[in-house]
């Protein structure tokens, strides 16, 4: 019986592909189809942002951080006017602090549904790619009536956010979080039982829980691999105290894991719009902030929970009206950089699957 | 253990190797020398009290007198945090890779290693990353350097 | 059936019509055989041309109306000659050329595809006496050409000289070859109990009440019956299965270096075997043109095969992708026992003449 020689060849995934989100690009050394190294490859999308910001005044600065994870852009001029109120230590005023929590939780309700839908559709449903953002027109309708923007919304601003919301929105943002919460049971009807779905997602890329945060892996991959760990409980920001939510956690590490708990976390961001909602105070919605805007000399690294993870800033300041150095911190990095440890067992299907549930946006990456 | 007590915890303890600084707004600021990068690293993460184990940045600061590398970590059983920076002269900014410590960094040393040209020792693989293959031009994020075609506005 | 107007709507009465006329004309037998199946071929061919610009425009309708949007709109009511523009506007595109293919191998095979898609209805029944020729081995014939798919694969894939199609090839033949099996081994249940493979014998024998239908002889009927849909749908290359064309992962695997005219061959062959499948599905198991009298037996063959036509479009729309090796898995380990059990009973219950 003669062994025939086998060679193992290099397959090339990206930077255009359906499904890697965005232009991420992964090199593939596959032995038939089992894949014995993955390398990934980034740069594509590398727009220094880093770079512009130290040419520009701190307002400046918003519209473009806006741009460094567009899915979830509240998050991220949050984290940037979070760190320079941090510096200049500014109060903001209640009423802005509640309008930034309702937005922050209909971001990542949005973000989660757009999850469900490219999850799906790339493991090969592609029906539900369409009721995922059917659901979230809804909450980005709302955007467009608070901000006028549907993705990339500046809407905070150094001491607080940049207008009051309509007298709509309030109904309008009941109505659609009552109309999510009962989609949720149709979306989980149609997946999770599903033993296609189940034969794709259960017990692939199992991510372990040390591994996991030695290369720094935060928010739903984290939880799922066993780890309880938000920032909005272990180091909380803004008024998250003051509601009561819980964080769920799962302990398989699995793709279906990490499926199930971003569902989960939509119905738990559910009751903290509810919360918000009922609590809110009327008042100022913005500190008073010079245009000049100087904070006094020194650097903060502020951190806050994105539906991706933990997204930072860290913001230099030497007392001039520009910062001096803006780094961004997304968590899809890490994400990426974690990819190779998934073991060797996988085939080129279980890395779409494995890609799809890290929910990796790859502005975050190159920034 | 609140901020404080973690700023009087580390000052006292690893020797002294971890001067605190005030310009930190937020968490507590440290400064360690640069070549007691390692041992301070894996001290901070052996420490029972502390435990800090998850890296959340390293970042390349040029201020422009000298390079600055700013680590801050995190300790996911503990809930701490704290930033620690190294500074580094112009004529000889090297650091030690601390990768054995937290593997997550490694990404992080590569980017600080293209865009600013701070050298890190020991590290597997210092290529080319967010910049094209066959940069040539400098290392970007340094103050000095401009794009070829950046016009400066003037200021208002 | 009494008179020549219910002939002619059961169609056979209009074509003997019209080939006693032909002969009638006085050409010898051979001139009138070749234009008679001259004209057969061209009357098949147009319909199967119809019947596929009718599925695309049908699963693009379907598709949309499940994903709680409209799809086509605009070119006529409900967008019906959205698939003929289509069709124009791929035949004016370029055809673009890899330097480095296999020039031969890349050229024939969406040739071969078509063709075996085409050639499968030589003997499909598409109403009472409305057959191009009963062959006595009807249904091993479709078996047998509907394989030729395979080679056109395999020669799609490597005639491009490109990885991703290689890989798409590879995997699309080892899955059609793996379904072949169950899908054979359902026919058979059928073929048992009818005692000929002749597709017009096939229908008789279901003839009568709706229960004499294959579908409803229990206990092997429903389970030949969904073995018979699962492998089909393996070997149309749909969704559960379509692996070889599966977008997110290998960008349209063995067709990704086709485009233009060879783009359209391949996808209307597709389409070709999906209305296959449905008609060997409706023929054997779902009683072929049977039916109520006041329906015509052809409308009653379409409305069977656009019924499984339909379903198997449900499953594209609804069910996620198998990964190739649990779809191999799922063939082997269990399409494969279940259905030769199923055989094996059924091959017994002839034997005791448990049937009626």
């Amino acid at each position: 019986m003669v062994e025939l020689p086998t060679e193992e060849f290099v397959v090339n995934m990206g930077p255009q592909h359906p499904a890697t989100h965005g232009v991420a690009r992964l090199i593939l050394t596959l032995d038939g189809e089992k894949i014995v190294k993955i390398e990934p490859v980034i740069g594509y999308l590398h727009r220094a942002i880093e770079k512009v910001c130290e040419n520009r005044t701190y307002a400046q600065c918003i519209p473009i951080i806006d741009r460094f994870e567009y899915v979830t852009a509240m998050s991220c001029n949050y984290a940037f006017s979070l760190a320079a109120e941090k510096l200049a230590g500014i109060e903001v005023p209640e009423r802005a602090e509640y309008l930034r929590v309702i937005m922050l939780e209909l971001n990542r309700i949005a973000s989660h549904l757009l999850f469900y839908g490219v999850t799906a559709m790339d493991i090969g449903a592609v029906t539900p790619f369409l009721y995922g953002l059917r659901e979230r027109e809804l909450i980005v309708d709302l955007f467009e009536m608070t901000c006028g923007q549907r993705l990339t919304y500046s809407y905070n601003r150094i001491g607080g956010v940049s207008r009051d919301i309509p007298k709509e929105f309030i109904p309008q943002t009941h109505e659609a979080i009552k109309i999510i919460g009962a989609k949720l049971s149709d979306y989980e009807g149609l997946l999770n039982e599903n033993p296609i779905w189940l034969a794709r997602t259960r017990g692939i890329g199992v991510l372990p829980k040390e591994t996991a945060i030695a290369y720094g892996v935060s928010g739903p991959v984290l939880r799922a691999s066993g780890v309880q760990y938000d920032i909005r409980r272990n180091d909380p920001y803004s008024i998250y105290d003051r509601f009561d939510f819980d964080i769920p956690v799962r302990y398989h590490g699995d793709c279906y894991d990490r499926y199930l708990l971003r569902l989960d976390e939509i119905r738990q961001s559910i009751r903290i719009i509810t919360q918000a909602l009922d609590g809110l105070p009327g008042g100022e919605i913005r500190a008073k902030v010079s245009p000049n805007f100087k904070p006094p000399p020194g650097e903060v690294y502020s951190r806050i929970e994105n539906s991706r993870g933990e997204m930072g800033i860290y913001l230099v300041s030497d007392g001039t009206k520009k910062p001096l150095r803006v780094k961004a911190r997304g968590s899809s990095y890490n994400h990426f950089e974690v990819l190779p440890q998934f073991g060797t067992n996988l085939l080129v299907a279980d890395i779409v699957a494995i890609f799809a549930t890290l929910d990796i946006i790859v502005p975050e990456i190159d920034r | 253990m609140t901020k404080d007590e973690l700023k009087e915890y580390v000052s006292t303890h690893f020797d002294g190797k971890l001067t605190p600084l005030d310009t930190g707004r937020y968490d507590p600021m440290f400064q360690v020398k640069v070549e007691d990068l390692l041992e301070v690293a894996r001290a901070l993460k052996a420490d029972k009290n502390l435990q800090f184990d998850f890296l959340c940045n390293l970042a390349g600061v040029d201020t422009k007198e000298h390079f600055e590398a700013v680590y801050s970590i995190a300790s996911i059983s503990k809930n701490l945090r704290l930033d620690f920076k190294l500074i580094l002269p112009y004529d000889k900014a090297e650091v030690e890779s601390v990768q054995e410590v937290w593997p997550g960094i490694n990404w992080y040393e590569r980017e600080m290693w293209e865009l600013y040209g701070i050298n890190v020792l020991n590290h597997d693989n210092l290529k080319r990353f967010l910049l094209p293959d066959d940069w040539d031009q400098g290392y970007p994020m340094r103050k000095d350097w401009d794009a070829p075609d950046f016009k400066r506005m003037p200021e208002f | 059936m009494t008179g020549k107007p219910v002939l002619f709507i059961e169609l056979y009465g209009l074509f003997h019509w019209l080939y006693e006329k032909l002969q009638a004309t006085g050409l010898s037998q051979a001139w009138v055989n070749i234009i008679t199946y001259t004209a057969l071929g061209l009357a098949i061919f147009t319909l199967l041309a119809l019947v596929a610009l009718f599925l695309v425009w049908w699963e693009r309708k379907i598709s949309a109306h499940v994903q709680q949007r409209f799809g086509p709109m605009r070119h006529g009511w409900h967008g019906w000659y959205q698939t003929v523009m289509d069709a124009i506007k791929l035949l004016q595109k370029e055809d673009i050329l890899v330097d480095t293919r296999d020039r031969l191998v890349f050229f024939w095979a969406p040739v071969i595809c078509f063709v075996a898609a085409f050639s499968a209805y030589v003997v499909m029944p598409w109403g009472k006496g409305l057959i191009v020729a009963d062959l006595n081995i009807g249904i091993l014939y479709i078996m047998a050409i509907t394989t030729f798919t395979v080679i056109s694969l395999l020669m799609a894939g490597w005639g491009s000289n490109n990885k991703y199609a290689l890989l798409g090839g590879m995997r699309s033949a080892a899955q059609m070859v793996s379904y072949e099996v169950p899908l054979v081994a359902s026919v058979l249940v059928v073929v048992i109990f009818v005692g000929s493979l002749s597709m017009v014998d096939i229908v008789k024998a279901q003839s009568g009440l709706v229960f004499n239908w294959y579908i409803f002889r229990i206990p092997f009927g429903p389970i030949a019956f969904l073995t018979y849909v699962t492998a089909a749908t393996a070997e149309a290359n749909r969704t559960p299965f379509d692996i070889p064309e599966a977008e997110q992962e290998l960008v349209a695997g063995y067709n990704i270096e086709y485009s233009g005219m060879k783009f359209a061959m391949f996808f209307l062959a597709e389409f070709i075997n999906l209305f296959t499948v449905s008609a060997i599905a409706a023929t054997l198991f779902l009683g072929g043109w049977n039916g109520w009298a006041f329906i015509p037996s052809w409308l009653w063959f379409l409305v069977k095969t656009l019924g499984m036509v339909l379903l198997l479009m449900l499953f594209r729309w609804t069910y996620p992708r198998l990964r190739v090796d649990q779809l191999m898995e799922f063939a082997w380990k269990f399409l494969v026992p279940v259905t030769f059990a199923n055989l094996i009973v059924a091959g017994v219950f002839r034997y005791l003449g448990w049937y009626w």
